[in-house]
């Protein structure tokens, strides 16, 4: 089914959880793992703008579909951010506008040269580029989807789990909005596919891999899709990807955790926790 | 990020409030860390010499309390009734292009050293969503008055003097020369960006001449427009004030600029009817004059002003 931007921009808005009571978290903290995994999640929400700045190197944004698209999305994922950030401060962890800048700035020479890759790439490969980004985009919206209704699931927190099924909505309206777009770019391209077939299996990675240590990914990773539910749900995810056009067959989140030597059957790392407490 | 530990937690040494002058950049860092706290460091004052944290423009209240679709309260009624001119129509399009055109401004601003600064990309996130819905606004009018949204004319070719090629340079370009430049363009960013609502809420104002009807709407939209200029003006103002490579730079691009934002991608024809609708009256004269003024008033522009007002005028 076509996506429909027009509902989608009309209901856009920001999470919301002025509503919900924070004060559950100085009853209720959330334990250290936890909150480094909200970390992890918040800093790449923040990051968005970042990957905006990537995806705008292609043409795609003056197709006013996407270029919509990206405006509200953009938004609703800074909004993300401010969320967890929101929970972070209930526990005395300070995100604010000069330590995203740091960790910007800390990239380096990667990140400036990053926008000057992708145009370069962009230019070689042409209009179907733009195909790449979309499945690109679909794998990772469906990932930090998969990533938020676990992390509710796990931490059964009344305050915590009403806040991660919100921002998990919108999530799943940003998954809509990228796997049509690659549904439909693919299928008219098989330019499209190959390239996106070859970049998704190449150089994927979790989302957040690129900004943060090693250390951090095998953690949330580990956490949220180790053992053998967790990777129930990734093969689930993978199986999603597999129906795009020109993808059937790849497994790149499950090889990404297994590459990360997290294991695939057994209790996960979060169940390990609650069992040794 | 911090490896072992939660990052963010420990954080970088945050001496702001202690670093009100900005300096040059110390040349005898021992570490990565100390050089990204001293660029955190380097935030310059606002002009009135409070610092960022004491009394700056509120962003995260800017994003919390920003405008979505305004559909619910335009008043429609009186321009439905007595319709559009031409012209009005032409210009209104022309406007509502140009506040749809934000992505790409954004990819020429986020390809540069502008992207890492957190507190200019949470502004830029919120602006260019209240952008989109003044651009809705704007279709909802055509749409009250039975004009169609786009003209049926056909666009006509580009404007091509050799000045404005700078302009129309790709992202490589753009990321290249934003390297070379460093975070010292987010000054001439911003003072762009200032200057360009300057000279959008002038025209906004001359499309109230032309459509009477329309006043409550432009009243709306130049309201918008206030707190997007009251961020860009103190970020303009205490960023030039602080650095001489800051000025350097703003008046490097505000050279280049080809105005209103995003008109080079408009045709020859409509960038004629806009100079010359906005700017061609004795009214206009008088915007213009003003936009030079104001200009004129940013730290170290004053040369600049003339160069802007000079292309405003048809």
């Amino acid at each position: 089914m076509a996506f429909d931007i027009d509902k989608y921009t009309t209901n856009s808005t920001a999470v919301a959880w002025d509503d919900l009571d924070f004060d559950e978290f100085d009853r209720n903290p959330l334990p250290a793992s936890t909150l480094r995994s909200l970390v992890y999640m918040c800093n790449v929400e923040y990051h968005t703008v970042c990957y905006l700045r990537d995806l705008l190197t292609t043409p795609s944004h003056k197709e006013p579909e996407v270029g919509a698209f990206m405006t509200m999305w953009n938004r609703e994922e800074f909004w993300h951010g401010e969320a967890l950030a929101a929970v972070l401060a209930k526990h005395g962890i300070t995100v604010d506008y000069d330590e995203l800048k740091a960790n910007r700035i800390k990239l380096g020479w990667k990140d400036r040269l990053d926008p000057i890759k992708q145009s370069l790439l962009g230019g070689l490969v042409g209009m179907d580029f733009v195909a790449v980004h979309m499945a690109w985009g679909a794998a990772n919206e469906w990932s930090a989807n998969a990533a938020y209704l676990r992390m509710a699931e796990q931490e059964n927190h009344p305050v915590l789990g009403e806040l991660l099924k919100r921002i998990a909505k919108q999530e799943t309206r940003h998954v809509a909005f990228y796997a049509s777009q690659a549904r439909d770019r693919l299928a008219a391209s098989k330019k499209a596919r190959v390239i996106a077939r070859f970049a998704l299996r190449k150089f994927w990675g979790p989302v957040g891999s690129t900004i943060s240590s090693a250390e951090e990914v095998t953690h949330v990773m580990g956490r949220l899709f180790g053992g053998e539910e967790g990777r129930k749900l990734i093969r689930d995810v993978d199986s999603h990807i597999a129906k795009l056009p020109g993808m059937e067959g790849l497994t790149i989140i499950e090889t990404s955790l297994d590459d990360r030597g997290i294991p695939a059957d057994g209790p996960g790392a979060h169940e390990r926790e609650l069992i040794s407490a | 990020m911090h490896p072992s530990t939660v990052p963010f937690a420990g954080g970088f040494a945050r001496t702001r409030k202690g670093s009100h002058l900005m300096t040059s950049r110390s040349p005898h860092f021992e570490s990565s860390a100390e050089f990204v706290a001293e660029e955190i460091a380097f935030e310059p004052p606002l002009t009135d010499g409070r610092s960022l944290e004491d009394g700056a423009f509120d962003v995260r209240e800017f994003a919390r309390t920003a405008h979505g679709s305004h559909r619910g309260e335009l008043d429609l009624e009186q321009v439905a009734e007595s319709g559009l001119s031409v012209d009005a129509v032409r210009l209104l399009r022309l406007l509502r292009d140009l506040e749809r055109s934000t992505m790409q401004r954004m990819r020429n601003l986020l390809v540069t050293a502008t992207h890492k600064d957190a507190r200019v990309t949470a502004f830029l996130s919120t602006w260019a969503f209240e952008k989109f819905w003044l651009a809705d606004a704007l279709d909802a009018v055509l749409e009250a008055t039975g004009d169609d949204l786009d003209s049926s004319a056909p666009a006509g070719g580009l404007r091509r003097a050799a000045a404005e090629r700078k302009e129309r340079r790709g992202p490589v370009m753009r990321a290249i020369q934003g390297n070379i430049d460093g975070p010292q363009i987010v000054a001439a960013h911003v003072a762009t960006g200032l200057v360009d609502e300057w000279i959008t809420q002038a025209a906004y104002r001359r499309l109230g001449e032309l459509a009477t009807g329309l006043h409550s709407i432009i009243e709306l939209i130049n309201g918008i427009k206030d707190r997007h200029i009251a961020f860009l003006a103190e970020e303009a103002k205490r960023r030039l004030a602080a650095s001489a490579k800051a000025r350097r730079l703003a008046v490097r691009e505000l050279k280049n600029m080809v105005w209103p934002v995003g008109a080079v991608e408009h045709s020859d024809d409509d960038r004629t009817f806009f100079d010359r609708t906005v700017f061609g009256t004795p009214g206009g004269r008088a915007e213009v004059s003003r936009i030079q003024g104001l200009v004129a008033a940013l730290p170290g522009l004053a040369s600049i002003a003339p160069t802007i007002s000079a292309r405003l005028i048809p």
